[in-house]
Formats: C-alpha cells, sequence, structure tokens
C-alpha cells in the first residue's frame, strides 16, 4: 500500500504556490494537506502582512468555509468521534472504579499498614504546636479555652450517657456479631478529665499560668493498643533544663488510655465513638521562657522513635507562659 | 629584501583554515538549544521558588532545591550526551591544511635557498622534482620529463605531462602550470609562483566549499518543527493554568511550582538522546553496507532524497575497461562484461576466432605485474594502458595463461601505438615448429586497419575484401560505436618464408615489411561496463520516486549507452534527438514535451539559463549530462534543489567539494575520492557502489518511519505526567505523580524501549514508496501528535488514576473523599486527618501514602507503555503480521523498563528524594486491563486504517 502517494494535484499546487495559492478543485481533498499547505505558503512568504493573512486564511476560510483548516462537516466528524471515545473511556474507568469499590470493604479498610503505628495529637489545636500566652492577659489564651471548650463538648456528661455505654475498664470491650452491625460505643466522660475538664475551672487554668493540654491517640480501626496493657502517657522537658518543667498531673488519673476504649470498629459502625483522651495540666512550668515539651505514649505496639514522623507515638510543643 | 615586501602584502602562502565555532560555543549550544532552555527555566523558577519559601521561612522543605539540582544535572548530562555524539561524528577538517608542502627549493638572488613553503611569494623561482608536492601555482620554465598527478584536484587519474608551453587558454588546462599540493610524479622542473596561499585554485576551491553555505538538515528542521511544538503546548498549558491557579486562589508561589511541573511533564527529556542514539546506529548499520556517514543527521537527509546526481565512471561503472563485444564472420558476439567475466558463450569453434585470439593475445604490450598467481584474473593488477589491460584479461580469461603462449610465440618486432599511426604492430615466430613463417599482427582505429587490408578472413577462409564486406564492416563499426564502446579493429598477415626467412632482420625505422595487403580478421569493442548491481538499484530507485541524474565527463554517446544499459535511460524511452530521428524531421520541430529522456552536454548547459534549465529538470524524467565540468556539477545540483528536491551527489576530485557541500547529501567515493571530497561530503561510500546509495536510502526512509514511533512513543506518556498535574490543581486531589517520578520516567524506564523502536523492521517495502515530500510529510504531523496526546495518552491517564485510586481506597482513603482534600492533606501541622473509615493520619503517614500513590501511577504508566511500545512497532500493520518477536530489542526494552521499575519500588524507597515506596504485588497489575485495551484499540485503528484507505478514519487517525 502506498502511504505517502498524494492526490496527482497536490504536488503540482505546492509547486505553483507563490503565484497563486489555492483553486477551487482543491475543494475536496485532505483537510490535513491544506493546513500543510497553509503551513507551506507561510514559510514561502516573508512578508508580514501576508504571514497575517495566511493566519487569519487558517482561523477563518471564508472561501471554503473553513475553521482551523477544518470544515464544519470535518469539526463535527471529530467531536463526534472524541465525544464517543472519551464516553467509552470515562465508561471504563466507571465500571473499574465501580468493580474496585464492590472488592472494598466499607467497614474495615483492606490494610491498615500505612496509618500503623498511631500517631499523637493535642488539643487545643494550634498551627505551630506553640502556646504563647500571658495568664494574666485573658485575649492571649482565650482562643485556646473556646477552642477546648468546643472540643469537649461531645465528651459531655449527659451527652455520653445518653449514647454510650459504660464499659468494664481493663479489658479490651470486642464486639462480636456481623460486620455491619451497629458497635457500642464507651463512655468517656468530660467529667473524668478532672482540673482539665473546664467544668469546674473554665479556663482550663490557662488564667493562672497552669494550662491544659489534651493528648488524643490516632484512631486506627481494629487497632489493641498495648497488647493488654493500657498505653501510658509521659510528659518531659524535651531539650534543654527538666527543672522548667517542675511537675504535672494526668486526667484519668492514671495517664493511661484505658483498655476499654478499643478496638476502633470505623466510622461506620461505630457511630457514637469517642476517642478517649488524656489530660496533661502542667502545674509548675518555668515562665517567661520557651519550654520545649515532648509527650511520649509507652506501650507495647506503640512506637514513638520514627526519625521521619515526629508525631507517631509523641507530640511536642513549646509552653511559653508570660507574666 | 623584496620578497620581504610581497610577502607583508600577500600574507603568507598557506590556505586559511575554515572558521571553526569553539568547542565551547559548540557545548553551550547544546546546553541551551531545544528543550533545555525549557528545563532552565524550571530549574530557575524551582531555586525562586526555594528562596521565597526560605526568606519566609528558615526551615522551608529541600524538596525545590533538589528538583532544581536535578533539573540541572539533567540539562547538562542531556547536553553533554549529545555534544559527545556530535563531536564523535563530526570529524575536524583540517585535511586541506594537510595537503601544505612543508618545504620549497626556491632561487633568490641567483642562489638556492631551502625556505619554509609559507614563504613563498609571488615572482619567486622554485625547482621541483620527482615526489615533491608543488608548492603554489606556478609555472614551468624548464621541464625535463615532469609529470605531475592532477588527481587531487581535477579527479584525472592518469599522470599529466607538464611543460613549458601554454596548450590551453584555460590555465587549469593548460600543461604549463603546476598547482598548488599536487605531487610531482616524476622528472623535475623549474617555475615561477603565481598564486599563493588562498589565491592558488586550490586556495579558491577550498574557499568556494566553504563560502557555499550548508543546509539545514531536514531532520534537524523537522526536530525544530517538533520542538515547536511541545514547547507551544507546555508553555502554554502551563500558562493557562497558572492563570487558573492564581484565579482559584492558590498562592503565587503554588502557582510557580504546578508551572513547573507542567513545563517538566511535558518535556520529553529524554528523547533528544533516543533520537541520537538511534541515528547513530543506523549509522553503524549502514557502515556495515557501505555507507560511511559523518553527519547524524545525513542519515535521514538520505532516506528524503528525491534525486541522485550520480558520476558514471567507478560509480555506475566498474571503472575497468572491459571488452564488451566481438565482430567476426560477419557476426557480433557479446561478451560476459559482469565483474568475473566467467561466462563467455560466444561463438569458439570458428577458425576466424582462433587467429583473432592470436592477435589479440600477441598484439598487446600489457602484463601482469608479478606475483600475483593466486589473484583471480580480474583481480590482477595489469602494467600497461586500459584498453591493453582490457584485452589481456580477456585473453587470460577465454586462452589461459597469455604469458607463456607469448613466449612460444616469440616477438620480433614491434612497433608500438601512437597517435600519428593509430595502430599498433608486432612480428612474432609461431608455435608451429612446421611452420616457419613469421606472423605479422596489428590493431588500431578500425578505419585505418581496413585501408591497410585486401582481404577479410570469413570462417577461417581468406576472402577479397568485397563491396559487401565493407559494408558489413561499416554496420558493425557503426552500431558498436554507436553503443558507446571504443571500438579497435584487428588484422594479421603471414610473411612468406621465401621472402622473410628466418634470419630476416626486421627494422621498424625503414619498415622493410609490408604494412598493407593484410588479412582483416575482425573487430573488438571495450567498454567499462556497469557494475552487475546497479540496474537493479536504479529500478527500485525509480520505484520508490527517486530521480537519477547521470553527471559524467564522458563522451555524451557513451554516456547515453551506460545510462540505457543501467536504466537510468529506460528502455522505452526517447531522447528529443531520438524522436527527431525516428520521425526523420528536424531537432527543432520535435514536441520536447513528449522526450522523457534528455542528454545533455556540457556546452548546452553553459548556454543554458537558470529558467530553461528549471524547465529541462521539470519536464523530462530521465537526464544525463555529458561532457560536463565539475563547476557545472555545482550549477544542476542547484537547479534540482529549486525543484524542491532533496538532492544526493556523488564526487570524487577537490573540485567536486562545492557541489558536494551544496548538495542535500553530499556523497564521497572512498576508494576514488580525494580528501578533500571527503571531508566535503556528508557520507562516503566505501565500495563507490551506486547501489550502496540506494541501500542508505533504504536505510534512511527506515529510521524516519522508525522516528516517528520512536515520537509517538515517547509523546503518550507526557499525557500521563500532565494530566495528574491538571487534576491537582482543578480536582485539589493529593499529587497523583511527583516531578522525580516523572524524570525516571522520562530518562529510565522509557529509554531503551524507545531506542529499540529504532530495530523496527520497515513495515511494507519503504522503496515502493515516494520521497518524502519536504513540507508536507513531517515527522511529527498533527495526526501523530492527536493520537498520541488525545487518545493514548488520555488512556494512559486514565489507567494511572485507575492505580492512583486503587491504593489510596485500599490503605482507607476512598476517591470521593480525595476531591478537594488538598488544603487539610498538605497541611503540616494536622497529624490526625480523618479517613473513610474514621481513621487518623499524621502528616508523614499521608505523605508516604502519597508516595506510594506516585509509585503506583509510575508502575501504571510503565505498564501501559509496555503496551504502547509494543503497538508503536507499526503505524499501519498489525502488530502480528510485524511479527511480535522479530525485533528482540523491544524485548529487552519491556524488560528494561519492568527492571528498573522494581529497582526503584524496592531498593530506592528510602532514599527520601526519590519518593517511591514499595507496591504490593497485585498493585502493578490495576493498570493491565488499560493496557489490554491500548492494544487493542490500536489493533481496531490499525485494522480500519488498512481497509479504508483514504477514508475519513485513515486521515485522521494515521500517523
Amino acid at each position: 500500500m502506498e502511504r505517502n502517494s498524494k492526490p496527482a494535484g497536490a504536488e503540482d499546487a505546492s509547486r505553483n504556490l507563490p503565484t497563486k495559492p489555492e483553486n477551487e478543485n482543491e475543494g475536496n481533498q485532505l483537510h490535513s494537506e491544506d493546513r500543510d499547505e497553509v503551513e507551506a505558503q507561510a514559510a514561502a512568504q516573508w512578508s508580514l502582512a501576508a504571514k497575517m493573512q495566511q493566519v487569519k486564511n487558517y482561523l477563518w476560510n471564508p472561501e471554503k468555509r473553513e475553521f482551523l483548516g477544518r470544515s464544519g462537516q470535518s469539526w463535527s466528524l471529530i467531536l463526534v468521534f472524541y465525544l464517543i471515545f472519551y464516553a467509552f473511556l470515562a465508561g471504563m474507568f466507571a465500571l473499574c472504579m465501580y468493580t474496585m469499590l464492590l472488592t472494598i470493604s466499607p467497614y474495615i479498610p483492606t490494610y491498615r499498614d500505612r496509618v500503623n503505628p498511631p500517631g499523637v495529637m493535642i488539643r487545643p489545636y494550634t498551627y505551630s504546636f506553640a502556646f504563647n500566652f500571658n495568664a494574666s492577659e485573658r485575649s492571649t489564651w482565650i482562643s485556646y479555652v473556646d477552642s477546648l471548650h468546643h472540643f469537649l463538648q461531645a465528651y459531655n456528661d449527659s451527652i455520653q450517657d445518653e449514647k454510650n455505654v459504660n464499659c468494664t475498664p481493663g479489658q479490651y470491650f470486642i464486639q462480636e456479631g456481623a460486620e455491619d452491625k451497629e458497635k457500642k460505643a464507651c463512655q468517656f466522660k468530660r467529667s473524668f478529665l478532672g482540673n482539665c475538664s473546664g467544668l469546674d475551672d473554665l479556663t482550663f487554668g490557662y488564667s493562672t499560668g497552669q494550662p491544659c493540654v489534651l493528648l488524643k491517640m490516632n484512631r486506627i480501626v481494629g487497632f489493641h493498643p498495648g497488647n493488654g496493657e493500657p498505653v501510658k502517657v509521659n510528659c518531659h522537658v524535651q531539650k534543654g533544663n527538666k527543672s522548667d518543667l517542675k511537675s504535672m498531673d494526668f486526667y484519668p488519673e492514671t495517664g493511661t488510655f484505658d483498655l476499654s476504649y478499643y478496638p476502633y470498629y470505623g466510622k461506620l459502625t461505630h457511630v457514637n465513638y469517642t476517642s478517649p483522651l488524656v489530660a496533661v495540666h502542667f502545674t509548675e512550668v518555668k515562665k517567661n521562657r520557651a519550654v520545649g515539651v515532648e509527650c511520649q505514649l509507652k506501650g507495647r505496639n506503640i512506637q514513638n522513635n520514627i526519625t521521619n514522623d515526629r508525631f507517631v507515638g509523641r507530640v511536642l510543643f513549646t509552653l511559653n507562659i508570660g507574666g | 629584501m623584496r620578497a620581504a615586501e610581497i610577502l607583508a602584502r600577500d600574507g603568507p602562502n598557506v590556505l586559511s583554515p575554515p572558521k571553526e565555532t569553539p568547542e565551547i560555543i559548540k557545548f553551550l549550544k547544546q546546553m541551551i538549544g531545544g528543550f533545555s532552555s525549557l528545563l532552565w527555566a524550571g530549574a530557575v523558577l524551582c531555586f525562586i521558588a526555594y528562596l521565597i519559601e526560605f526568606s519566609k521561612d528558615k526551615s522551608a522543605s529541600l524538596d525545590n532545591l533538589y528538583l532544581g539540582g536535578v533539573l540541572i544535572v539533567v540539562v547538562i548530562l542531556t547536553g553533554m550526551f549529545a555534544y559527545y555524539q556530535e563531536a564523535k561524528s563530526t570529524n575536524i577538517i583540517a585535511s586541506f591544511t594537510k595537503m601544505i608542502p612543508r618545504n620549497a627549493l626556491v632561487i633568490r638572488n641567483g642562489e638556492k635557498y631551502e625556505i619554509p613553503a609559507e614563504h613563498l611569494v609571488l615572482g619567486d623561482i622554485v625547482e621541483i622534482k620527482g615526489g615533491d608536492q608543488i608548492p603554489a601555482d606556478i609555472r614551468i620554465l624548464t621541464s625535463q620529463g615532469c609529470k605531475v598527478d592532477n588527481s587531487s584536484l581535477t579527479g584525472e587519474s592518469e599522470p599529466q605531462f607538464r611543460s613549458c608551453e601554454v596548450t590551453h587558454e584555460n590555465p587549469l588546462e593548460s600543461k604549463n602550470i603546476g598547482f598548488y599540493s599536487t605531487t610531482c610524479l616524476e622528472g623535475t622542473a623549474t617555475g615561477m609562483v603565481i598564486n599563493t596561499g588562498d589565491r592558488t585554485v586550490i586556495g579558491r576551491i577550498a574557499s568556494l566549499a566553504s563560502s557555499v553555505g550548508h543546509e539545514k538538515t531536514p531532520i534537524a528542521i523537522e526536530i525544530e518543527h517538533f520542538v515547536h511544538i511541545v514547547a507551544g503546548v507546555a508553555v502554554s498549558i502551563g500558562i493557562v493554568f497558572f492563570i487558573i491557579a492564581i484565579c482559584m486562589k492558590y498562592r503565587v508561589l503554588d502557582a510557580v511550582i504546578f508551572l513547573i511541573g507542567i513545563i517538566l511533564a511535558n518535556v520529553p527529556e529524554g528523547l533528544v538522546a533516543a533520537v541520537t542514539v538511534s541515528l547513530s546506529l543506523t549509522a553503524k548499520r549502514m557502515a556495515k553496507k557501505n555507507c560511511l556517514v559523518k553527519n547524524l543527521e545525513a542519515v535521514e537527509t538520505l532516506g528524503s532524497t528525491s534525486i541522485i546526481c550520480s558520476d558514471k565512471t567507478g560509480t555506475l561503472t566498474q571503472n575497468r575497461m572491459t571488452v564488451a563485444h566481438l565482430w567476426f564472420d560477419n557476426e557480433i558476439y557479446q561478451a560476459d562484461t559482469s565483474e568475473n567475466q566467467k561466462d563467455q558463450i560466444f561463438d569458439q569453434s570458428s577458425a576466424t576466432w582462433t587467429s583473432l585470439s592470436k592477435i589479440v593475445m600477441l598484439c598487446n604490450r600489457a602484463e601482469f605485474k608479478s606475483g600475483q598467481e593466486s589473484v583471480p584474473i580480474m583481480k590482477k593488477i595489469v602494467m600497461g594502458d586500459a584498453s591493453e589491460a582490457a584485452l589481456l584479461k580477456f585473453s587470460e580469461v577465454v586462452m589461459g595463461d597469455v604469458i607463456e603462449r607469448r613466449k612460444k610465440n616469440r616477438k620480433v618486432v614491434e612497433i608500438p601505438f601512437n597517435s600519428v599511426n593509430k595502430f599498433q604492430l608486432s612480428i612474432h615466430e609461431t608455435d608451429d615448429p612446421n611452420d616457419k613463417r613469421f606472423l605479422l599482427v596489428m590493431k588500431g582505429a578500425p578505419e585505418r586497419i581496413l585501408e591497410k587490408c585486401s582481404t577479410i578472413m570469413i570462417n577461417g577462409q581468406e576472402q577479397p575484401l568485397d563491396e559487401s564486406s565493407v559494408k558489413a564492416f561499416q554496420d558493425a563499426y557503426m552500431e558498436l560505436g554507436g553503443l558507446g564502446e571504443r571500438v579497435l579493429g584487428f588484422c594479421h598477415l603471414y610473411l612468406p618464408e621465401d621472402e622473410f626467412p628466418d634470419n630476416y632482420s626486421f627494422d621498424v625505422e625503414s619498415m622493410n615489411f609490408p604494412t598493407s595487403d593484410l588479412c582483416f580478421v575482425g573487430l573488438i569493442s571495450l567498454i567499462d561496463p556497469p557494475r552487475s548491481t546497479v540496474p537493479d538499484a536504479v529500478i527500485k530507485c525509480r520505484s520508490a520516486g527517486i530521480k537519477v541524474i547521470m553527471v559524467t565527463g564522458d563522451h555524451p554517446i557513451t554516456a547515453k549507452a551506460i545510462a540505457r544499459s543501467v536504466g537510468i535511460i529506460s528502455a522505452n524511452s526517447e531522447t528529443v534527438e531520438d524522436i527527431a530521428k525516428r520521425l526523420k524531421i528536424p531537432v527543432e520541430k520535435v514536441n520536447k514535451r513528449e522526450a522523457k529522456a534528455a542528454v545533455v552536454s556540457g556546452m548546452e548547459l553553459k548556454e543554458m539559463s537558470p529558467e530553461q534549465l528549471d524547465e529541462l529538470l521539470a519536464n523530462h524524467t530521465e537526464i544525463v549530462f555529458a561532457r560536463t565540468s565539475p563547476q557545472q556539477k555545482l550549477v544542476i545540483v542547484e537547479g534540482c534543489q529549486r525543484q524542491n528536491a532533496i538532492v544526493a551527489v556523488t564526487g570524487d576530485g577537490v573540485n567536486d567539494s562545492p557541489a558536494l557541500k551544496k548538495a542535500d547529501i553530499g556523497i564521497a567515493m572512498g576508494c576514488a575520492g580525494s580528501d578533500a571530497a571527503k571531508i566535503a561530503a556528508d557520507m562516503v561510500l566505501l565500495d563507490d557502489n551506486f547501489s550502496s546509495i540506494v541501500t542508505g536510502i533504504e536505510e534512511g526512509r527506515l529510521i524516519f518511519d522508525n522516528l516517528k514511533k520512536i515520537i509517538a512513543f515517547t509523546l503518550t506518556k507526557n499525557i500521563a505526567e500532565l494530566i495528574p498535574f491538571l487534576i491537582f490543581i482543578i480536582a485539589g486531589v493529593p499529587l497523583p505523580i511527583g516531578t522525580i517520578a516523572i524524570l525516571f520516567i522520562d530518562l529510565g524506564t522509557d529509554i531503551i524501549p524507545s531506542i529499540a523502536l529504532a530495530y523496527e523492521k520497515a513495515e511494507s517495502d519503504i522503496m515502493n514508496r515516494k520521497p518524502r515530500h519536504k513540507k508536507k510529510d513531517r515527522l511529527v504531523n498533527h495526526q501523530l501528535a492527536l493520537y498520541s496526546y488525545l487518545q493514548i495518552g488520555i488512556l494512559q491517564s486514565v489507567g494511572g488514576f485507575f492505580a492512583y485510586f486503587t491504593v489510596y481506597t485500599v490503605q482507607g482513603f476512598k476517591p470521593d473523599l480525595l476531591l478537594y482534600l488538598r488544603p487539610l492533606w498538605e497541611n503540616d501541622s494536622l497529624n490526625d486527618l480523618e479517613d473513610s473509615y474514621g481513621q487518623e493520619w499524621t502528616k508523614y503517614q499521608r505523605q508516604y501514602l502519597e508516595w506510594t500513590g506516585y509509585t503506583a501511577y509510575f508502575v501504571a504508566v510503565m505498564v501501559q507503555q509496555i503496551a504502547d511500545v509494543i503497538i508503536r512497532k507499526t503505524r499501519i500493520n498489525s502488530v502480528f503480521q510485524q511479527g511480535l518477536f522479530r525485533n528482540k530489542y523491544i524485548w529487552v526494552g519491556i524488560a528494561s523498563q519492568i527492571i528498573i521499575a522494581v529497582i526503584l519500588s524496592s531498593g530506592f524507597g528510602s532514599i527520601p528524594v526519590l519518593n517511591f515506596t514499595t507496591l504490593r504485588i497485585q498493585y502493578w497489575f490495576v493498570a493491565v486491563p488499560y493496557a489490554i485495551v491500548i492494544w487493542l484499540y490500536d489493533e481496531f485503528r490499525k485494522l480500519l486504517v488498512r481497509h479504508y484507505p483514504g477514508s475519513w478514519w485513515d486521515k485522521t487517525m494515521y500517523y
């Protein structure tokens, strides 16, 4: 098959390019060639005006009624083709995604290797993990307090009593039954947090320069933290003088995440699950200086020394309390 | 003293070396040419982005800095690679200077001095002797048997006699001028310097050659065209999305980073390397077939050739006089003129042949050089002129052991050929012991021989030479002469024993023996026969739409005869003169349009205006230029180029070099060619054979097709690299593929498969197509771009996204959640981001998952590129017609893709900058259905293209 052969007229026409660019009987020729011919002419004719004319002709050729070198019919064929092609692609993609999602359980993620071991976060949430405030100036800490109050709404005793069950502490709350059955969640009441509950001291100690920081372990579906022994929280000065952080209190007093809150069954079935918290009450912190604090989780299947990830099993923040 | 003045005025007697671009400039050109400037821009943007980030936050991530560094390394490496390839393939031109003689013996103030040749000045008297190179253009004052070798200048290989007489108005033709850089072979001479340095003849040719600009090679134009397309796409998409990003309230810094990603995804970093390697692979392949390519791009130029201007002698012919026809017993016999002359089939039983063969054998001064017993007859070196050598070899082949027979027929006396007598004569004893007669044998110009004869031998019987036999002789002579052959007549006479007893003393001076009333025996005609492979090669050219023009210094009749015998003038086409002869009308009355063929002599060409030449070239398909000077070659080449043709020209002499340079592809002869011709040429034919050019053209066409495939293959995945950025910007999903991974596709997994495509065999007979039209058949046409970008490219992107969504989903992030997740996803302080299952992720865990996504997308593209390389094996045939396993290198390439991906995903995952992670084995296969769809779809496309040629589908889908 002769692929390069062109209709006989084409070659001759190109030779006569500079004199007479187009003639009518070429009208039904290859559109692609016409386009190339336009290019060829552009190369042959140097003057700017001629070039502009070429461009204009290319954009809209009134003689052949062509836009960008294609006639209306050609354009519509192209559009129809791509419409069909992309519709087919979209269909195929949708089918693939649908099939893939069918194989995915809505209750348990297929793999949990990337989210494990669990990370730790603190409340109140700050972008920079630095608590800079002056106990005597309300405006410097009110945002932390508001944030904590807001966060602890879901832990209000009334809500917990209403929605969740009271569990036996010290053992995993394992719930048998079908995957899709709704799971019960254990109560974690705000009142468990004692001085850091914000119930007695509405300012969580910020007004006295003794701030409360809440620790929350990241949820992982089916994870049994501590392997039967509760995960404990421990905080210390990260770098520098240990005496900067003289004393602290933990709530619940054990400073642990109780086993009864685990395992987590996923948000679809474990509807009212509230993450257990450990509050750290920094009762005596060196004032007027940035004190770097590291709170670590300690437990059997917990890691807290991954170099690249400073939030797995530990959390770092600075306390800079003025006044 | 005067000499010093003139030296100061004219400058030293040296050729000014051709202007050379300094190496550093060449290197820098490679660094900024093509895509490199885009990559530089990307690198600079990276550094700017890093600096902005750094000025805001001292602990800014080093990613941008790394990326900028990597980009610079990529640019420098590819630049160095291209530079190295170019330096390797360009041999630096210095051989003009090599031709300069070192010292000259000069007579000044009546004393001889030996001075360096560059100190020679106008008017110096120099002495030359055999073996010297002539130190400047000199006019001979005295000469003792001085002969010079002018072959490097004029291409004449015969030694030229030099004397002090002016023999021609044209200094080039006159015998009293010795030319700079030619060699004096024997004798001595003194001469006066008439030109020095660049003003010498060779200096003028050298400067003419360097002033004839080398046109940009077609492939360079094509690649530039392609770079413009891709760069245009990259920059315009980049700018559009920069604006979109700004409008979507992204930070300017982020928008800049997107811009870098878009540029990077669009630029096929590995392509230049792949193209260069493919070209040099083809060049190697061509070298094996005796085409030595000096300039890589010439490989493809040869493929687009539409006119070949070929020399006759040595290229189309064997460059060796050979017996072509014999005439005896009133009949013309044909001799075998093939390279080995094994099949001499003419009638050797006639007694006339016995006599003729004896004359041929005896009346011949040529001898084989000694010590060549084992060499085949045709390859033996002969001492003697070309015709005698031909006859010697002929008789050696037909009768065997000529020297031994000559000994038996001892030569008594001989008169060598000279231009006054126009015959050659010798007298021998016979080898018949009973026959005491002497045998006189004579050969020479047929008409002169006939004059001396009174009888003619027919079937071994002497018959009186009557009118009818004279007529028969005339007819035969005319016919053989009309074939362009050199005809020789042969006659003999047995001298009567009584008048010439065996002690008779023959005297050449007084000619005391008869030289008339001899017996005419026969004619033998000689020709430099065409090489046996040439007619096929010419037919191939014709079917390939390539016009073959013969350009020769030979006589028109000879030229035409050879042109006919090799098919340059086909059997049924006529010249204007032929038509005139057939219709018996004057030449002027013939309609020139009817004649397909034309034989134009140098004189006619001289008279022609450029317009007339154009008309000639356009209207005749079969053209022979005869009696042309090498300078006229340039005129012919320029005429052909005005026809928009891509012209290949062969040449061997120094004065061919301007034409060789002007031609789109200059082809020098490896054996016969002078150094200057080889330097000016783009290609050297090692065996001087025309058919090697045709093989070269075939390779050139093949590489053009294969480059198309390589580019189509390379462009496809650019879309698959680009779409992630666009989706990332518009839909705010986590980034599907990182810039480093993109570089690893472009410069890692894709390199070997794309080079492997250069080994692909032709899909159909590429020599049955017309030559590529310079402006219409682009390397990258819009069909190729659209099919690669908008069809297969999009398909690959979809496959990549499927893999991407899959690995996110199995880890807990379902697709619906991912949309517009980007602000949270990339928030460094958000270390408890919830996934679709309510699990909470730290930033680094998400980051690691993102890299897993990169790896998945990378692997998906790699898998689909396997399908892509398979479909790119053919453009129209089914892959199965082509043979899935015929090109082993494709499979090497596919293996390399997989191996590189496995290494990256396993070993290098721990290197944080590379951002690859291990992928569970099953996710390597996620994109396989898409790969299969790519294959099936392309087979479907090819099927329709094959079955509906000329249809809308064909025009839109065939690239």
